[in-house]
């Protein structure tokens, strides 16, 4: 990397970005007041901007929000916890994961959504059936990231800190816990994200609140400014959701070398 | 810090000791057969042989990390089961955790033995300073030269006070320079504590440099000591100047002899 120059870089790179968006923003807005865009099916951004700022204003969007984030969170953590477990066992069992090894590859194979009915089914429209969506999208990737991440764990690595004197519950917590987190960790942006998409599916689906539900009420009512405004809402909120990621990725890995590409460019 | 054990007690004894590997084809390759050597306590004895003999093999059968097919290792006149807990071993591999610090790599050995922390870091830090890395404690292995690195291991393994120490060309990776600092830096360190040592190394003027005792093993399979031959140079050594001595001019021609044969015959039967 040639320092010095990164800082203009970025920030040209970020007037570009800015740019793109206030460019196209504004075409749309032209064309829809031309009435080269029918309003009915594509609004306009003031319009929209004008449905975000006042579910804002009357705090109507706040449980909305919170309901999603709820699900998103809760999708995460217990499908990372079982992804963790499961795939430390299959790791560490070589019996058990060549037993399951058909069932896990169907499992995966399988496109999630049909589930989501059955979900709703046995758990009802609140928040249970969401997370159980997103757990189900969410434990493969772990699942398949920690197998990867432990069985990769250099021989000679266990070897040495076996001779320093670890225990096997050592070893667990000094090597292969952290090796695994590694292989975790750089799928951490995908996993969060499904967790996301579980939820908003699964409201979209069918429920009384959440980001989801927001979209698909207003969808109903063929209400596009509704639909836009939905949209935006779930942007920003990804948005945050990923700089947050990054910011917990960041400080996790911040042992970590810098990858050979960035170095190279 | 332990008492040594008394010198003259043997640290290491294998006996008729046999050790063979599957291969990919189905076969069974017999890496080392009848191999018989001892090591006393405080010794350093330096191991040379051909690539591929069985040198790594060996120090695993000593370290406990594979068992013999047939014979006995014995440490400290009882025989091994499992790992050695009185040996520590030097990979020739890296395997410092990438996501501990110089320091927290260092201190792992005293983790494992249940030591309070803040005394780990301690001891931890003071180890550093001993092989030259004051100041690198925060560090994590990716932004350390490969010699820091290899120091940082020397430290990770110094650190638990180790009756024996294994070493697997420990050095091998380095430039000249790099090199003979940390093998005179590693002749220091001994000279102090007195640990024995098993070295090995496919270098034959480090092998005589360091060591107390050279053992030649031959060319694979069913690789064995072939020769032994003391190294009566005179300590504390220097490995640069210890080279210029006419006694190290002749003990390498005597001990070449044999092992370029091995050599030889290594490269003539392919790995
Ligand atoms: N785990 C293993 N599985 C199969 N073959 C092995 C294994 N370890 C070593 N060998 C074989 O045993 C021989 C000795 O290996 P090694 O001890 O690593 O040699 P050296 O350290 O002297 O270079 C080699 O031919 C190697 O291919
Ligand atoms: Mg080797």
């Amino acid at each position: 990397m040639r320092s010095g120059s990164v800082p203009e870089a970025r920030w040209g790179l970020r007037a570009t970005q800015a740019a793109v968006f206030v460019l196209l923003v504004a075409a749309w807005e032209v064309a829809s007041r031309l009435r080269w865009l029918d309003p009915f099916f594509f609004s306009r951004p003031s319009s929209v901007a004008e449905r975000v700022a006042r579910w804002f204003a009357s705090g109507e969007v706040y449980v909305h929000i919170y309901v999603t984030s709820l699900e998103t969170l809760l999708a995460f953590l217990v499908g990372s916890l079982l992804g963790v477990g499961v795939g430390f066992a299959f790791a560490l069992s070589p019996a058990l994961s060549r037993v399951f090894d058909p069932y896990v590859k169907v499992a995966n194979a399988m496109p999630r959504i049909v589930l989501a009915p059955i979900f709703t089914l046995w758990f009802g429209l609140g928040i249970l059936s969401k997370v159980a969506f997103g757990v189900t999208l969410v434990f493969f990737v772990v699942f398949f990231n920690t197998y990867q991440g432990v069985r990769e764990v250099d021989r000679n690595v266990l070897n040495n800190a076996r001779m320093l004197g670890a225990t096997d519950r050592d070893l667990l917590r000094h090597v292969l816990l952290p090796s695994a987190l590694v292989w975790i960790l750089s799928s951490l942006h995908t996993s969060v994200g499904l967790a996301l998409v579980g939820a908003v599916v699964g409201e979209y689906l069918g429920s009384a609140r959440g980001l989801g539900y927001l979209i698909h009420q207003a969808e109903a009512l063929f209400d596009t400014t509704g639909v836009f405004a939905g949209l935006v809402v779930l942007a920003g909120f990804v948005l945050v959701v990923d700089l947050l990621v990054s910011s917990v990725e960041r400080h996790l890995l911040r042992w970590k070398p810098p990858s050979h590409v960035e170095e190279a460019l | 810090m332990k008492l040594a054990s008394p010198p003259g007690t043997c640290a290491v004894r294998l006996q008729g000791c046999r050790r063979s590997f599957r291969t990919p084809d189905g076969g069974v390759y017999v890496a080392l057969d009848r191999v018989d050597l001892e090591v006393r306590a405080g010794e350093f004895v330096a191991l040379v042989g051909p690539t591929g003999c069985g040198k790594s093999t060996l120090l695993n059968l000593v370290a406990g990390l594979l068992p013999p097919d047939a014979g006995r290792v014995e440490v400290f006149g009882s025989p091994l089961e499992g790992i050695n807990r009185r040996a520590s071993y030097l990979f020739q591999q890296d395997v410092l955790l990438p996501w501990k610090t110089a320091e927290e790599n260092v201190m792992l050995g005293l983790v494992f033995r249940r030591v309070p922390r803040e005394e780990a870091r301690r001891q931890a830090r003071a180890w550093l300073e001993r092989v030259g890395l004051r100041g690198f404690e925060n560090r994590y292995p990716h932004q350390l030269s490969g010699g820091m690195r290899k120091r940082v291991a020397l430290a990770q393994n110094l650190i638990v006070d180790p009756e024996i120490l294994l070493m697997d060309e420990p050095f091998a990776a380095l430039d000249v320079q790099t090199r003979q600092l940390m093998e005179n830096d590693l002749l220091r360190i001994w000279q102090e504590e007195r640990k024995t040592v098993l070295f090995v190394t496919h270098d034959l003027e480090e092998a005589i440099a360091l060591s107390d005792r050279v053992v030649v093993l031959s060319a694979g399979p069913a690789a064995r000591p072939v020769g032994e031959f003391p190294v009566d140079l005179p300590r504390p050594r220097d490995v640069t100047e210890v080279r210029l001595d006419p006694a190290f001019g002749e003990l390498f021609r005597r001990i070449w002899d044999l092992l370029r044969g091995e050599v030889l015959r290594a490269f003539r039967l392919g790995p």
